[in-house]
């Protein structure tokens, strides 16, 4: 709630220069107090009252912790955003090297194809996996013609399907990232190596990758984040046993009308993104700080 | 060996390509299979489920999504240029932690602040809300900051030196801002307007806690269906909404060019 405290100087309205400045902003200012400051804050403080009586209590996190069901879910939040941040990462390197070392149309082909899907939308994507991975689905009944397989896989409704989903919905973002980073490696260390013999897979793996890592964990958090805190994709493809953090809250706000104990899982969800932003900005520090160590300060 | 290390590179390339697009291919083929069996024959192909489009059932979410996408892009583009205008082109004091707190709402998941909303509403006995006006107002909570910042860069590249030579060439303040700053930032405002309207467009996360029977948006009238049923009609209605979107794309960039601005050709 510290936050609000920022609005005040817009208050006054000085009648120098600046006023109509402090007029500009205050729309702005005023819109996420009301409808994002003040909400959170009363979010964080409902978390701490009873449901029933509405008294100040530790109750719902106590259950929350005893419960078994919130910390499974939260376990398998983050097993399935892991995941989705590994198997993004290693999908998005191949072609994130390719956009950043390529020119021309084949690139810009291989662009747009890469990005447009996020044009789509999540629903369609959903849609579109659930028709490929489903009992009579598109995959398991090629297999069933073919007589490779007697019973449909089970291939939809369960954590394959929903890391399969979301790693599609994840991956142009984890792919910006990477390509980001390979942009910013000198292409003249790949060639140097190349003449001093190593072959194209040794390049990669002992110049491009290492030099490439600021990249990957930047791929690696934002994938994790974004699959953390996804919602329609786990709801459909995870089929109505699967239950992550964004589902329960969505539980617990419209089937059970439990504020305070969904407000407990949405401040649990809030914590992990929280913690995994901090890892990424202590990463990114420490990495400025040996940097800044091997170019002794000139940077 | 190098050889083989480039096939194995293009093939890996080429299968993620193929994971990308499979989805949205096979959506696009059962819009317009004849039965619920997906068909890859275009001689089989056919529109109808496409004229069911008409219908109220889906017509009316599909007004309300534009409805509330239109109304908050443009208040969110309005805001954010407002604000990215007094933080980084006339820097009143405090503008950095100003701004952190115009830009906190990004490091907070979509579901949380949607949940944050209707307990907020709620509690303060404003339920009568629910509905357009507060997916109006998630909405914009969901796009200002990204249209701040888009707002913000653009502003921070502005050539400070056309300004100068405006002002030795005699315009006032107002001249210079309507007709040196604006023109020059048109291109960001219009790509955080774009951006504004299609997460909008497509929001779930937050709209599924905002929304009340009669007062539904397409993406949420469609995931409350996939749930029963894999209809083609659905698939339609899919196509259709990334079409719409696509156009819409097309019509910004039409008015503002700012596909330059995205390649780094404006400056």
């Amino acid at each position: 709630m510290n936050t609000l405290v920022l609005e005040l100087p817009a208050a006054p309205a000085r009648r120098d220069g600046r006023s109509h400045l402090y007029a500009a902003l205050s729309p702005s200012l005023v819109v996420l107090a009301i409808f994002f400051a003040l909400p959170m804050g009363l979010m964080i403080g409902i978390s701490f009252s009873d449901a029933a009586s509405g008294t100040l209590s530790l109750a719902n996190y106590h259950r929350f912790l005893t419960d078994g069901l919130s910390l499974a879910g939260i376990g398998r939040t983050a097993l399935m955003s892991f995941l989705v941040a590994v198997s993004v990462t290693i999908l998005g390197y191949p072609v994130a090297y390719f956009l950043a070392r390529s020119k021309g149309r084949t690139r810009a082909i291989v662009f747009a194809l890469a990005l447009a899907p996020e044009l789509a939308g999540v629903v369609l994507r959903t849609y579109g996996w659930l028709i490929i991975l489903e009992d009579r689905g598109f995959i398991n009944d090629a297999l069933l013609h073919l007589g490779l397989i007697d019973a449909p896989l089970p291939l939809s409704k369960n954590l394959f399907a929903v890391v399969v989903g979301l790693t599609h919905v994840v991956l142009p973002f984890g792919i910006l990232s990477l390509m980001t980073s390979i942009q910013g490696i000198d292409p003249n260390l790949e060639r140097a190596a190349q003449m001093l013999g190593a072959s194209r897979a040794s390049v990669i793996r002992h110049v491009v990758l290492p030099l490439s890592v600021p990249g990957i964990v930047s791929s690696l958090l934002i994938s994790f984040t974004m699959a953390a805190s996804a919602y329609a994709t786990p709801a459909l493809l995870g089929g109505a046993g699967f239950k992550v953090l964004a589902t329960m809250v969505y539980e617990q706000v419209l089937f059970y009308v439990n504020w305070p104990f969904a407000a407990v899982l949405a401040n649990a969800l809030l914590l992990m993104m929280l913690a995994v932003s901090f890892i990424g900005i202590r990463f990114e520090a420490r990495r400025r700080a040996v940097h800044k160590g091997l170019t002794g300060g000139a940077s | 060996m190098n050889r083989m290390t480039g096939i194995l590179f293009w093939l890996a390339l080429l299968a993620v390509l193929a994971f990308i697009t499979m989805p949205i291919v096979v959506v696009v083929a059962a819009s317009l299979s004849p039965t619920s069996a997906v068909s890859f024959d275009p001689s089989q192909w056919t529109l109808r489920w496409y004229a069911d489009l008409a219908s109220q059932r889906w017509l009316q979410p599909f007004l309300l999504s534009v409805e509330v996408a239109a109304v908050v892009a443009v208040t969110s583009g309005v805001l954010g240029l407002l604000a990215a205008y007094a933080l980084v082109y006339e820097r009143i004091p405090a503008s950095d932690a100003i701004m952190s707190f115009l830009l906190s709402p990004l490091s907070v998941p979509q579901i949380v602040k949607g949940v944050a909303i209707v307990l907020f509403l709620s509690q303060i006995g404003l339920q009568g809300l629910l509905g357009t006006p507060a997916l109006i107002a998630a909405h914009v909570v969901l796009a200002l900051p990204f249209v701040t910042r888009m707002v913000a860069t653009s502003i921070a590249n502005f050539d400070r030196g056309l300004d100068r030579a405006a002002q030795i060439l005699g315009a006032n303040k107002l001249q210079r801002l309507i007709h040196v700053l604006l023109p020059m930032v048109k291109p960001g405002v219009l790509s955080g307007v774009t951006f504004a309207f299609i997460i909008s467009f497509n929001n779930i996360p937050l709209s599924v806690f905002l929304v009340r029977p009669g007062d539904t948006t397409l993406p949420i009238t469609v995931i409350n269906y996939l749930e029963y049923s894999l209809d083609p009609v659905m698939a339609a209605v899919n196509v259709a909404s990334m079409i719409f979107i696509l156009a819409a794309i097309f019509t910004f960039e039409k008015i503002g060019g700012f596909s330059a601005q995205i390649h780094g050709g404006s400056k």
